[in-house]
């Protein structure tokens, strides 16, 4: 619901197509006086993550944007808010805009294909994070974080909290995202090789805070044996929290995913178990970096599939993680 | 041969009346059934508390429908008062020191900011004659893009404030418990009895339903509409930015996405209610129900365990299926309420 992204006004692409023009007519004059060497290259990054208001995606496209502009780079950063047709308008935008690399969040891997084949054939270098496409070859790299070890990191500190059985409940992100399916395939292929650990009630909260609320408050009424609460990510687990907090369940165990700040505190306050953290601030700056060389030698030197681990995050080791990032 | 007729057309008109309430009868007795948990008393509390929110929102929804409007900005509103609340909690830098707010002031701006925001639905519909869909559609997207403006796409944390600061205990707001039922639930009952009121008993609430009934008709009997529609927006924005604050108090935290399509319950909860989107006819209480009636079915199918598609699924064809048979049972009133004044006629004759 948020269609407002901070930059890109439309005076910025009028001034950014009539200094293209300008760019464009100089050099096909010097083209025909001199035959220069190289042609001229435009220097904009375009970042579109699915939203803003959201700490992960938020980093990711901040860590993004500062490592860009660090190289010299221009930078707009957009959100498609998980609609792949304004994922499409977007991409539109930045081939007009003539970017010279789009670092891409994407919408959904079957939706995103052939838009990102549509700014790979207009020259745009594209790079994905965070989230992959099934099809090989169309963009420069794929650079996503093992969702199913991650799942898998959380599922056994989750398992552990719960000495091994008792009921559980589980918290399911959009149901529609494929990060959703693979962390939840993951945290089975851990939780039910323990027979003594029973799976009570799977909810999707919709990766929403207010909304795993009042579903946990529901479930916990429906299943006041629950012990533990597994959710997809941090902002699901934390509205768990809450309504743990407000049944006054300080038993229950609850892990969350992301590593975002705000679930690090929930662990240092003993409201979380455990969070599993995205490198994303690392993924980001990787795909920044690697678009910098692909620019500049026309290869990453890197195959197209990185696939980057999780870290555990709990009490033990909160302190040296921040912002999507182990601290140095 | 009058007299059978009259008495069960009187028991089934009756029943129709009661065709809400019926309703919400067979959805308590289905999920108590199937769910050994869900007729219990904590859990009424909590499903009382789920369904403050959309009470909330219906209450100044109805009204606003009633006039022949509607407020499709109430959730973005709702989102932009907990943004408003947990920026001021968290302390207003101005000029290089930070200030802190005592707690009724914070709630106080935070509803100002709804009023406001309504303000600007009412003048837009009322004064500059756009028309109710767009100009709260245009406040639907400038709300939810304010909050992320003013939260800069960042949750704002620990609203729970600080003795340091003089400003603990916002949390009450949606946490607390009064005679053992939620401070929510309060809020809601309070609210909607207000409206309830306003509608029903004061000369406002009759011109509600007039402008409503015939706008035209309303303006040459002397009603100032444009002040009508304007005062039920502000209402709703009001109402709106109570549902922002109490979600905020809930989670203790202020999320600038709060709020997505609650519209769009707040609106089903209206339209299940009775209330014709058209305007003029309809009720406080009838919301109420369909508010009861969405949340019930919402806990009710997560306590089931049913997965989130049918339950969306399901919500859909409950609310098809309640307009459609109130258009059948409207039609069926009619033919019986002819009936009724058939015999009088002839026997007056």
């Amino acid at each position: 619901m948020n269609p407002f992204s901070r930059s890109g006004a439309p005076s910025l692409d009028f001034e950014t197509w009539a200094h293209k023009m300008l760019i464009t007519l100089t050099s096909a004059l010097l083209f025909n006086l001199t035959a220069c060497h190289r042609a001229p290259q435009s220097s904009l990054i375009a970042i579109i993550v699915p939203s803003q208001d959201n700490p992960y995606f938020k980093v990711e496209a901040e860590a993004a944007a500062a490592r860009a502009l660090q190289f010299g780079y221009r930078v707009r950063i957009d959100a498609h808010n998980d609609d792949a047709y304004r994922q499409d308008n977007l991409i539109d935008a930045a081939i007009a805009s003539n970017a010279a690399a789009l670092i891409l969040d994407n919408a959904g891997t079957d939706a995103s294909i052939s838009t990102i084949r549509r700014a790979t054939q207009a020259g745009i270098a594209v790079f994905l994070i965070d989230r992959e496409i099934s099809v090989r070859g169309i963009a420069k790299a794929q650079i996503i974080s093992d969702n199913d070890q991650g799942a898998r990191l959380a599922a056994i500190a989750f398992a552990k909290a719960l000495n091994n059985h008792g009921d559980y409940a589980e918290l399911i992100g959009r149901e529609s995202d494929a990060n959703a399916q693979i962390r939840t395939q993951g945290f089975h292929a851990v939780l039910d090789a323990s027979p003594a650990l029973k799976l009570v009630s799977a909810q999707s909260a919709n990766w929403s805070q207010s909304e795993a609320f009042q579903k946990t408050e529901t479930m916990l009424q429906a299943h006041p044996s629950i012990t533990g609460i597994i959710a997809g990510n941090d902002t699901m687990a934390l509205g768990a929290a809450a309504a743990v907090k407000g049944a006054n369940r300080p038993d229950i165990r609850i892990t969350g995913f992301d590593g975002s700040n705000d679930a690090i505190d929930a662990i240092n306050a003993n409201e979380l178990t455990a969070t599993v953290l995205q490198p994303a601030a690392y993924i980001s700056q990787m795909a920044v970096d690697q678009a910098d060389l692909f620019i500049r030698t026309r290869s990453t030197g890197k195959p197209e599939l990185q696939i980057i681990p999780c870290d555990l995050v709990d009490k033990s080791n909160a302190a040296h993680y921040k912002d999507f990032a182990k601290l140095p | 041969m009058t007299a059978p007729t009259t008495l069960t057309s009187r028991v089934l008109l009756l029943l129709l009346k009661l065709r809400a309430v019926l309703m919400l009868v067979i959805l308590l007795a289905l999920f108590s059934a199937l769910s050994p948990t869900f007729f219990t008393a904590n859990n009424l509390s909590i499903l009382a508390k789920h369904v403050s929110i959309s009470a909330l929102l219906a209450t100044g929804m109805t009204l606003v429908v009633l006039t022949g409007g509607i407020d499709l900005s109430v959730g973005s509103i709702a989102g932009l008062c907990g943004i408003v609340a947990g920026l001021l909690i968290n302390g207003l830098t101005i000029g290089g020191s930070t200030h802190y707010i005592p707690i009724p002031l914070v709630i106080l701006v935070a509803l100002l900011v709804g009023a406001l925001a309504g303000a600007c639905n009412g003048l837009l519909v009322a004064r500059f004659s756009v028309a109710p869909f767009i100009a709260t559609l245009g406040m639907l997207y400038i709300a939810r893009g304010t909050a992320l403006l003013l939260s800069n796409g960042h949750t704002f944390p620990n609203l729970a404030g600080s003795p340091a600061h003089h400003n603990t205990g916002f949390p009450a707001l949606g946490q607390s418990f009064l005679l053992g039922i939620p401070a929510p639930v309060w809020i809601a009952l309070c609210i909607a009895a207000l409206a309830a009121l306003l509608a029903a008993r004061t000369p406002f609430g009759r011109h509600v339903y007039a402008v409503g009934g015939n706008e035209r008709a309303a303006r040459l009997a002397g009603i100032r509409t444009s002040r009508v529609k304007l005062i039920t927006y502000i209402l709703s924005g009001l109402c709106a930015a109570l549902v922002g604050l109490i979600i905020a108090a809930q989670l203790e935290s202020a999320h600038p996405a709060t709020g997505e399509s609650f519209e769009l319950n707040a609106i089903a909860a209206v339209v299940l209610g009775g209330t014709s989107l058209m305007g003029g006819r309809g009720s406080i209480g009838g919301s109420l129900i369909g508010a009861l009636v969405i949340g019930i079915l919402a806990d009710g199918l997560v306590m089931l365990g049913v997965s989130e598609f049918w339950q969306i699924v399901i919500k859909g064809i409950v609310i098809v299926l309640a307009v459609a048979v109130d258009q059948l049972q409207s039609r069926v009133q009619f033919r019986f309420l002819s009936n009724l004044f058939r015999p009088k006629q002839e026997a007056n004759q």
